[in-house]
This record gives C-alpha cells, sequence and structure tokens, in this order.
C-alpha cells in the first residue's frame, strides 16, 4: 500500500497477504454459496414412501366457498382492527360479540358467554344476538365441502371438511346440500377441522347441532380459545389433535398436518389426500396456507403413488384480491407440475384463477350460483369428481369435466389476455 | 474550537465526547439494559404491537415508519452532524432535553417525507401506488392492501437511504464535500444518496411493484423482472435481501471492524471507492452465503411454494438474519467501549466478529422463540407477515437516540462536557469514541 517507494516492507507485504486472504475468503464464500457445487452438501437420502392405499374415487361436493361476501367490509375490519396479526377472537365479529361490540376491543372469554347458553341447540337465538351486537355480521359466510370416497371394495366413507363461519348462512347451505341429514343420520364418518380460521370453523355448533357425536380431528396448534370452543359448541364424540405429518384416516386417504403460521394468530393446518387408483394423488384442502405445491410436492414425497393428479379447495394465494409477485411464482411453475384437473375456490382468489387460466392451466369453471360471483372456479352447490375411470384431460387443454356433475374445465387462454401474466 | 463566527454544530461531537460510566460495570450495564429495554418495550406497545394501542404493525405501515425514522436519524445525526442543534448545546444540554428536540422533530420530518412527499407529491402528481387513497378505488383493491403497498414502496427508498447515506460518510469520507460547512455538506450529501437511492429504487423495487398490479404493468416496467431466472422469484425480496445486508455490513465496517481492512489503503480515492463497492461485495458474499445456509437447514427451495420453501420468502429472511448481527455489534461500539482493544488489531478484530456472530444466533433463537409471546407477532418463523426487522430496528432507533443524543445517560456521563478544540484532519467517523475504550 506504500506509494512513497518502489519497495514493499515486509510489514507491508504481510498486510497486502492478509487482506488480500481475507477478501478471497469472503469472495469466495459468496461464489461457493451460489455455485452448482453447493448442491453437493444436500441432502440426498429420500425418506421412505407410506403405501396408503387406493380409492376408486373422491367427489366433492363445495357447501359454501364464500368465507365472506365483501372484500373491502372484510379487509375494513381488519385495517380497523390492526392488520394481519391481531387475534381473530378480538374483533368482536360473530359468534364472539360482546354487547354493543367495538371493533378489535372485544375477547373469546366474553364473546363466548353471551352464546353457550344456546349451543348448539338454540343457533337462531345465538345468531340473533350476534345480528345485534357483532361487527358485520350479515358479512360471515363460510367454507366446508363434503367429500365423498368410495374405497376399491365399493365402500362410500363421508368426510365432512370444515363448517363455515355464519351459524345462518351455514345451516342453510347444509340444508341445501343435505347434509343436516347426512349429519344427523350418522353418514358424515369424519369431521375433520382444517385450520382455527374463523371462516373455517366457527360456526362447528351448525355440525354438532346435527351430529355432536362425530369424530371429529384438528390439527396441533390449536389455540387455547379453540381448543375450548369445540367442546362450548357441543361436541360429546370421538375428538384427535393430530400431529404434525401423515396421519391414515382408512385406506387411499390421509391428512397431512403442517405446522404452518397463520395470520389472525392462527397456528396449524391440515389438508386431505387421496390416492385415486390408476390417476394418482388427489389433494383436498381448506385454505392451503402451506401453499399448495408444498402440500403436493410433501404428499408425493411421502406416500407411493403415481402421479400428481387433482386439487380442490382454496389455495390460499389472493383470499382478498391482493397480490404479490410470489404469487406469479405460482402462477408460472404451476401448469409444470402436472396436475390434470384443478378445482379451486375459495381463498384461491378469483384473479388467481384467471391467472392461472391464462398460463393455460385448466382451472374447472363453476356455475356462479347460491352467492358464489364468478363463473372462474368451482363456486357453492357445484361438484367435481376424480375417479378411477376419468377421461383423461391435459392441463391447458378444454375439454369436459369428466364425471363432474355440474361444472365444466374452463377453456385454455392461447394468449395472455388483458396483459396478465406470460407463462 | 467553537467561536461566534465559526460553529462547528455537532462536527466531531460524538468522536471527542467522553462517557465514563456512572456506576461500576455491570450496575450500568443492568441499568442501561433494564431502560432500553423498558422504552423499547412501552414504545412497541404503544405504536407497534398487534395487541397494543395503535397497532401500526400491519405490517408494513409499522415498518414503514420505522424505516423511516432510522434513516432519518442518520440523516440529522449523521449527515448533517446536529445542525442546527449548536456546539454548546450539544455539550450543555441535559440529554433528556436534547432527546426531546430531536425526537418529534425526526417525527415531524417523518411525517413530511411519507404523507407529504411521497404520498401527496409523488403520488398524486407521479407515481400513483404511492398513494393509496388513489389506488384503493381500483377495482377489487381494497383500503388496507393498497395502504400496505404503498407503505411497502415508501420503506424501500428508507432502506436503500439507509444503506447509502451512511456508506457515502463511511466508503466516501462525505468526499468531495468534506470541506464544505453545515448545512451545506449535508444537503448535498442527503441529495446525492438520495438520488442514488431513487435510481436504484427503479431498477430493484419499481419492477415488483410494477406486476404487483392486475395486469402487469408492461409500460412502465420490466415484467418479468430481470432476476427472475437468477434469483427464482420475481419477488423484489431478492434486492431487499442484499440491501439489507450493505445496510448491516456499513455498521459492522463502522463499529466492530474499524473500517478494516479498507483503511489500510492509503490513496484517498482509492480508499474511498474500495470501502464503498468492498462494503457492497462483502454484502453479496453474505447474501448468497445465508441463502446457501438455509438452504442447508431447508432444503433447496421450490418456486411457486409459500413461506419458508419459496425463494421468495428465503430471501427475505436472508435480509431478517442479517440485521440479528446489527444489534449486538452496535451494543459492543455504544456500551462496551468496542470490547475488546487490548489485543492487536487483527484479534480485536477477530474476537469481536466472533462474540457479534454468537450474539446474532442466540438473538435470532431467542427472537423466534419468545417474540410471539412478548412482541404480538405470529408464532413460527416463516409467516410473510413476520418482520423480526421491524422490532430490531425499532431498538437500533432507541439506541441511536440514546447514543447520539442522550450521551447514554443516565447509567453514563460525559467526562469532558467543554467544548474541546478544534480535531486534526481525521477521517470522519459516525460513532462517538466509545465508552472507556482506547485507539489500537
Amino acid at each position: 500500500m506504500s506509494e512513497n517507494s518502489g519497495s514493499i516492507t515486509r510489514r507491508d507485504f504481510t498486510k497486502g497477504v492478509a487482506v488480500g486472504t481475507m477478501a478471497g475468503a469472503i469472495g469466495a464464500m459468496g461464489v461457493y454459496s451460489y455455485s452448482p457445487m453447493r448442491k453437493q452438501h444436500f441432502a440426498k437420502a429420500a425418506p421412505p414412501k407410506v403405501n396408503i392405499g387406493e380409492v376408486k374415487s373422491v367427489k366433492v361436493t363445495n357447501i359454501s366457498e364464500t368465507s365472506w361476501f365483501d372484500n373491502k367490509k372484510l379487509m375494513g375490519d381488519i385495517k380497523g382492527a390492526g392488520g394481519l396479526l391481531v387475534n381473530q377472537y378480538t374483533y368482536n365479529w360473530p359468534p364472539f360479540a360482546q354487547v354493543k361490540g367495538k371493533l378489535g376491543k372485544g375477547s373469546y372469554e366474553e364473546g363466548v358467554r353471551n352464546i353457550k347458553q344456546f349451543l348448539p341447540g338454540k343457533l337462531e337465538d345465538a345468531w340473533a344476538f350476534q345480528m345485534e351486537n357483532a361487527v358485520n355480521p350479515l358479512n360471515a359466510g363460510g367454507f366446508s365441502a363434503l367429500i365423498e370416497v368410495e374405497t376399491l371394495e365399493g365402500e362410500v366413507k363421508r368426510i365432512l371438511l370444515d363448517s363455515g363461519w355464519s351459524y345462518d348462512w351455514m345451516d342453510k347451505a347444509f340444508k341445501r346440500e343435505g347434509i343436516d341429514k347426512l349429519l344427523a343420520g350418522g353418514k358424515i364418518d369424519y369431521f375433520v377441522i382444517s385450520h382455527e380460521h374463523f371462516d373455517h370453523m366457527w360456526a362447528i355448533p351448525v355440525t354438532f347441532k346435527y351430529a355432536p357425536t362425530v369424530r371429529t380431528l384438528y390439527p396441533k396448534g390449536f389455540y387455547p380459545e379453540g381448543l375450548d370452543y369445540i367442546k362450548v359448541a357441543g361436541h360429546r364424540g370421538e375428538l384427535i389433535e393430530t400431529t404434525p405429518g401423515l396421519y391414515k384416516l382408512f385406506p387411499g386417504a390421509a391428512l397431512y398436518n403442517f405446522q404452518t403460521p397463520i395470520i389472525c394468530r392462527v397456528f396449524g393446518e391440515q389438508s386431505l389426500f387421496f390416492n385415486v387408483k390408476d390417476k394418482g394423488l388427489v389433494t383436498v384442502t381448506g385454505c392451503c396456507h402451506q401453499g399448495i405445491l408444498q402440500f403436493a410436492s410433501t404428499a408425493q414425497r411421502a406416500v407411493e403413488t403415481k402421479k400428481l393428479y387433482g386439487i380442490y379447495g382454496g389455495l390460499h394465494v389472493s383470499p382478498f384480491d391482493e397480490w404479490d409477485p410470489k404469487y406469479d411464482d405460482l402462477v408460472a411453475v404451476f401448469k409444470s407440475w402436472g396436475f390434470e384437473k384443478v378445482g379451486c375456490n375459495h381463498c384461491t382468489g378469483i384473479l388467481t384463477a384467471k391467472k392461472l387460466i391464462e398460463a393455460g392451466v385448466g382451472v374447472v369453471k363453476g356455475t356462479a350460483r347460491n352467492g358464489t360471483k364468478d363463473p372462474a372456479y368451482l363456486g357453492n352447490g357445484d361438484t367435481i369428481l376424480f375417479a378411477m375411470n376419468d377421461v383423461a384431460t391435459t392441463p391447458g387443454v378444454a375439454g369436459p369435466a369428466a364425471g363432474s356433475a355440474t361444472a365444466a374445465p374452463a377453456p385454455a387462454a392461447t394468449a395472455p389476455a388483458g396483459g396478465g401474466v406470460k407463462y | 474550537m467553537t467561536t461566534a463566527t465559526e460553529e462547528r454544530y455537532g462536527v466531531g461531537y460524538l468522536e471527542e465526547r467522553r462517557l465514563s460510566p456512572r456506576w461500576p460495570a455491570p450496575v450500568a450495564h443492568l441499568v442501561n439494559l433494564a431502560l432500553l429495554l423498558a422504552m423499547f418495550y412501552a414504545t412497541w406497545w404503544i405504536f407497534q404491537d398487534p395487541r397494543g394501542v395503535m397497532r401500526l404493525y400491519t405490517p408494513y405501515v409499522g415498518y414503514m415508519y420505522t424505516r423511516w425514522l432510522l434513516i432519518i436519524l442518520i440523516w440529522m445525526a449523521y449527515i448533517f452532524q446536529f445542525w442546527p442543534m449548536r456546539r454548546a448545546q450539544l455539550e450543555t444540554w441535559h440529554p433528556l432535553l436534547k432527546a426531546a428536540i430531536a425526537v418529534p422533530v425526526a417525527v415531524a420530518i417523518m411525517w413530511v417525507v411519507i404523507h407529504g412527499f411521497f404520498q401527496g407529491f409523488l403520488g398524486k402528481m407521479g407515481i400513483a401506488y404511492f398513494d393509496p387513497s388513489r389506488t384503493s378505488t381500483l377495482p377489487s383493491m381494497t383500503a388496507f392492501f393498497a395502504e400496505e403497498y404503498a407503505a411497502l414502496a415508501i420503506l424501500m427508498f428508507a432502506a436503500l437511504a439507509s444503506w447509502l447515506a451512511p456508506a457515502w460518510v463511511i466508503g466516501m469520507e462525505r468526499a468531495p464535500w468534506q470541506h464544505e460547512k453545515q448545512p451545506v455538506q449535508g444537503l448535498t450529501i442527503l441529495i446525492v444518496t438520495f438520488f442514488l437511492a431513487v435510481v436504484l429504487y427503479f431498477v430493484t423495487m419499481h419492477p415488483h411493484m410494477g406486476i404487483l398490479y392486475y395486469p402487469w404493468q408492461y409500460f412502465t416496467a420490466l415484467a418479468p423482472p430481470y432476476w427472475e431466472s437468477f434469483a427464482g422469484t420475481v419477488s423484489g425480496n431478492f434486492h431487499v435481501a442484499w440491501i439489507m445486508c450493505a445496510t448491516v455490513v456499513v455498521w459492522l465496517v463502522e463499529t466492530i471492524w474499524q473500517r478494516y481492512p479498507f483503511r489500510l489503503i492509503e490513496r484517498p480515492w482509492l480508499r474511498r471507492f474500495t470501502t464503498f463497492f468492498g462494503i457492497v461485495a462483502i454484502a453479496w458474499a453474505f447474501h448468497l452465503f445465508l441463502y446457501f445456509a438455509q438452504e442447508l437447514f431447508l432444503g433447496e427451495a421450490i418456486r411457486g411454494t409459500r413461506n419458508d420453501n419459496a425463494p421468495d420468502w428465503r430471501w427475505l429472511h436472508v435480509g431478517e438474519m442479517m440485521i440479528f448481527f446489527l444489534l449486538p455489534a452496535l451494543y459492543l461500539n455504544f456500551y462496551c467501549g468496542n470490547w475488546p482493544t487490548k489485543f492487536s488489531v487483527p484479534v480485536n478484530l477477530l474476537v469481536r466478529t466472533v462474540i457479534v456472530g454468537v450474539a446474532g444466533v442466540a438473538l435470532m433463537v431467542l427472537y423466534y422463540n419468545i417474540s410471539h409471546l412478548v412482541l404480538g407477532t405470529q408464532r413460527g418463523i416463516s409467516q410473510p407477515e413476520q418482520f423480526p426487522m421491524i422490532p430490531t430496528i425499532w431498538l437500533i432507533n432507541i439506541m441511536l437516540v440514546h447514543h447520539w443524543y442522550m450521551d447514554n445517560w443516565p447509567a453514563w456521563r460525559k467526562a469532558v462536557p467543554v467544548s474541546a478544540p478544534a480535531p486534526a484532519t481525521r477521517r470522519p467517523s459516525m460513532l462517538g469514541q466509545p465508552a472507556g475504550s482506547a485507539a489500537d
């Protein structure tokens, strides 16, 4: 570094070597960290796959995917209460309203005290209190789906996935789809609560009104309020907390529990998957906060299956019609995962469905009735079937939704519409 | 020397200030830590906590205010060298009085910059996404996300500036304006670094903002962004990561590394450019290394997935990890006299680096285990709304006010509270000589 003579002192030389070595080491660290050579350090041994068996078919009836009716109103509440990390039980949303409840100033303890006496038999009375005291009670809807699985032996197993939010809305939806009778007749084998969110779980008294002893499974991660509410809501049957990882339900059907952090102070979600003979894996999700590709790749690594075949449920991409470039990452690669039948709705977001269609993914269209606003995806009352004798469809190719009772796949766009995603 | 005709404001004030602990070392540190954490928690509860009073942690709104307070404090104390506060005031006023003036001024400037300049002027006259009242009227756009998007864009200017502004002082040694008086020097450096921040914003975050809206804004932003194949994502988090690394490395170079090894270069302009771009090079090395470290722990990222398996989150987490190392580095410098100082320079630097590394990892573990209980954030490490940068920078802001304006009061006091003679020509430093330190 010396500039006053042509000679270099030993001290300067040592300094130079030291600095050069340090700079080289830091530079090499950076370069190596991005080079293909780094991959030799990654774990190569894959865990052994589990054989969960196979089923003949999976039919999903969308009881309700409209969790709320006015997005701006819901986000106005979230904004007013303090943002996405505020505890959902403090919103004074139904059914946990205090007397003249104020946004963001409530609590589970005070809220549940006002409805405890009515659950689960007198839901009209409990809801009447909400109509008078809760924040935006008419905006509450809910998510719920009926899954009917035909086993290889021809037996039909029924799973009720989630129970929605509004007592009033969900009771009507249950009656519309005949769920009330199935529950009352003991025809529902499993009641699966995907996660603790208001729009999936808060109307559990509607389920327990008809079937208080139904076998109920919830994922590890529930907060004390949610656990207490299951009891208060009237459940008296077998209650199973699923632990993180794989949980086999019956041959060909399983749950997977992800310990994923979720907005509004919720933790953990479980999703269903089925191995359809000759077709492959079908995923059925509530919100899929863990991410649909995360779920699919986890399931594919965990169980023996032919391929990824179908999807039903919320994919949790843009539930509030918001956007983030990371969602474009999903749109960009989704088609390459090879799903043949995609029945999405709910927190997938209409915008995401449209972008997926523009990207050439064969999203199954809906009929936009019973409160669903857009036919871009499966709506309330629509059904979708994933069966071993399905006529093969390829992603991005329009064709009949084999076995679908009320829905047809959306035609694949050949070019981006309106300057959307170009993948 | 302060004269009526030559007001020095805060030039050299931090370097000349000598602080001595009021009580024996453990007591002083315990009192200091207790006060810092009490102030942090009280203000966190009032302003940020999702269970608290104002609940600004939405998260982006709270993050925006936090980042802007940071850069404005840097501007005030470091770029403008406390101007217009006079030297006598700095030396004689009570620390509480100085803080009581500085903090409201910083908040007022922040308010004018965010709501006046960005939302009011830029948002209404040029780029719509800065103004939430405008974008919230778009079809399907909610007021909440209009505000979050605007906050993200605005905070990114602060993120860029909080790397560039200190880098100009540490790297470029305020050159070529180092001989200008305040406020000319401060104003010049502010304009130059803010200009660079604007340029870098347009090539780092503007394409991210351009694809936030549907359809992609092809006519105004690159879509998809140019970094897509390199980063494995179209998200601007790729840039957030290295900018955050650069912000932290600037301070590491200035504090625990005492500008080594760059200060060994004797030719001024060679040293300046080497320091400025050397900081960027080190930041990029950390940027790529910390991403690789996540791959080792979590496996390869899968594009299109969410949370800790997604490339966009991994890049963001690079920045999040880096900030945990800044806190112990600053504490070591502000309150521990840049300990140790008794060994040779390389050994001192190495020991400090190890301390900061270990303390940073310990802080990270502590944060992810207790933050949901203490700060009201979400449990788990990869919730997209979980931003450890918000509480850590919030605490850093408090430490900056405490160290720069409050002279580490009350656990420390100024040993020489009178005006010192004008310092000999020296390379400007952003930080005061730490308590009890000896020159290496």
